[in-house]
């Protein structure tokens, strides 16, 4: 009952901002958020985040985090280092539920989860809860975020900095980030709407920072990592019969295929969005519907829309509000080029 | 069938109490073993272990028919008891597995929701406040959650829908995996408004 209430309230809050933006012509970014308290601040808050990117690449650390959203808790275990070489070695393991893992050797990540055999994709990143963004440093998000140096607070005992990613436009969350200011460390994370409604929160419950490498981490050093698997050129650069007329500024294409969806065997078209921080999916089918009026769910911050018109069912899911998804799926059209 | 048996099948689904002699009772009545298994559903459903789809009609026509006369279910063997156990594991394990972590917080509204089946349409409002978006002139159909009549036909479509959500989610974050791929590092300059050519 209290999620459910927790949901309308989220739908309620959010609804009457949209609603006051200029709804109308989503394609210009609303400029004057929050530029005035930035200008004063940014100086203080690109340091910060510079000095976490830095962190995460170099220190050797050990610590547990819980995402909590949903009024549900992930307990995580995380372990970074990098061994004699210079070769960065990392492991992130779900600890509740069926065994989900993904290791890191420098640029092998593996994956190891129920649903698939475990494998290995080519990549200097794994793919978690965190954003990988964090560890490469953001300054690519400048264009659309600012970053703003709030405050102290503490946070896992220890005396923390407050600092936020606040988007530019009405389209985005922003991320709040409590950084250790001995270490430089991620001591929480969590995600808000412009409201300032925290919709999804990572909370660091442990941090040991050692100068040598873990017990874990000098396993995983003589562990064979599964097999790495090829993904076809051109398999992520197709030209598909549709396409996305409109995305908040600053979202780039990273991936556009066909497959099936592993649960239902549906084949859709695929098109996977990134503006530096937050993914966006749109998935377009034809449906066994006619019409289906728009719905959505909330995970967390995630929000997973999904509407059919004209027989074809277009869905949208990421990290961003309801409003922009809907904006996202109504601008999806054939593509002209294709048409007969 | 007398109360005092009710209570005492409840007791021991509540670890209160450990009978042999009940239990081998409990493994030899069809009606008793239903009863077990109502339990412990009931158990899982307060705790909020259930699976993300529970055949609801096919557990009110189990209740009604026992309600109303002490029919015979099952054919009365030993083996019946653990059979059924079993059926209910498998049928309990399979969404789990299936949809597993990723989609298992969107899992959760769907069981919030069936927790308070009495409450009015819980998730109607969302869908009210998205459909008040402009559609682009086309014609909108009248909500999902209007359109149903019948209590279990609204709750298939639901679950349906929950299915269609969770299938996105799990994909969704899949894709992230593979998109993170050094080859798309450095992917070519596409911004939407380029693509969309």
């Amino acid at each position: 009952m209290k999620l459910i209430s927790s949901l309308l309230l989220l739908v309620t809050i959010s609804t009457p901002v949209a609603a006051n933006e200029n709804s109308s012509a989503p394609v210009v970014a609303n400029e004057n958020s929050s530029t005035p308290i930035a200008a004063n601040e940014n100086e203080q808050a690109e340091p910060w985040l510079e000095r976490l990117a830095n962190s995460l690449q170099t220190l050797n650390f050990s610590t547990s985090f819980v995402v909590v959203k949903n009024n549900q808790a992930e307990p995580y275990h995380w372990f970074h280092g990098v061994d004699q070489s210079g070769n960065e070695l990392e492991i992130l393991s779900l600890l509740n539920g069926p065994r989900r893992d993904v290791l890191r050797k420098d640029n092998i990540v593996s994956y190891i989860e129920p649903e698939l055999p475990p494998y290995s994709v080519s990549s200097q990143q794994i793919t978690g809860p965190i954003p990988a963004v964090l560890r490469e440093g953001v300054t690519t998000l400048a264009q659309t975020y600012d970053f703003i140096s709030v405050g102290r607070s503490r946070v896992l005992g220890r005396p923390a900095q407050l600092i936020r990613i606040v988007s530019k436009d009405v389209y985005r969350y922003g991320h709040w980030l409590w950084l250790d200011q001995k270490t430089g460390m991620l001591l929480k994370l969590a995600l808000a709407n412009r409201t300032g409604q925290l919709l999804e929160q990572i909370q660091f419950t442990h941090l040991d920072i050692t100068t040598d490498l873990g017990d874990s981490l000098l396993q995983l050093q003589q562990t064979t990592l599964p097999k790495v698997i090829e993904i076809p050129a051109g398999y992520q650069e197709q030209v598909l019969q549709w396409q996305v007329k409109w995305l908040p500024e600053g979202f780039k294409r990273l991936n556009a295929n066909r497959h099936r969806i592993s649960t239902t065997k549906r084949p859709v078209e695929f098109m996977l969005f990134n503006d530096g921080l937050v993914d966006v999916s749109v998935y377009v089918n034809p449906s066994e519907d006619n019409q289906r009026a728009t719905d959505y769910v909330m995970d967390g911050a995630t929000v997973v829309l999904n509407q059919v018109i004209n027989g074809f069912e277009v869905s949208v899911v990421g990290k961003i509000p309801a409003k922009t998804a809907k904006a996202i799926a109504d601008s999806v059209t054939l593509n002209a080029k294709l048409a007969p | 069938m007398s109360e005092n048996k009710f209570e005492a099948v409840s007791s021991m689904v509540d670890d209160y109490q450990q009978n042999d002699e009940l239990f081998d009772e409990v493994l030899n009545d069809s009606h008793l073993s239903a009863t077990w298994q109502r339990y412990h559903l009931m158990g899982d459903v307060m705790r909020g272990e259930t699976a993300d789809v529970i055949n609801f009609d096919l557990s009110s026509q189990i209740a009604t028919a026992i309600a109303d006369e002490p029919t015979i279910l099952a054919p009365h063997t030993s083996n019946n008891f653990a059979e059924k156990l079993k059926a209910k594991v498998v049928q309990f394990a399979k969404p789990f597995g299936q949809m597993a972590i990723a989609a298992s917080a969107a899992g959760l509204m769907v069981m919030g929701v069936q927790q308070n089946s009495t409450d009015t349409d819980a998730l109607l409002p969302a869908s009210q406040v998205v459909k008040t978006m402009p559609f682009g002139g086309i014609a909108e159909p009248v909500s999902l959650n209007f359109q149903q009549t019948s209590r279990s036909s609204e709750k298939q479509a639901f679950i349906e829908q929950q299915r269609r959500f969770q299938a996105l989610l799990s994909d969704h974050q899949q894709q992230i995996k593979l998109s993170s791929v050094d080859v798309n590092n450095t992917p070519p300059e596409n911004k939407a408004e380029e693509s969309a050519k």
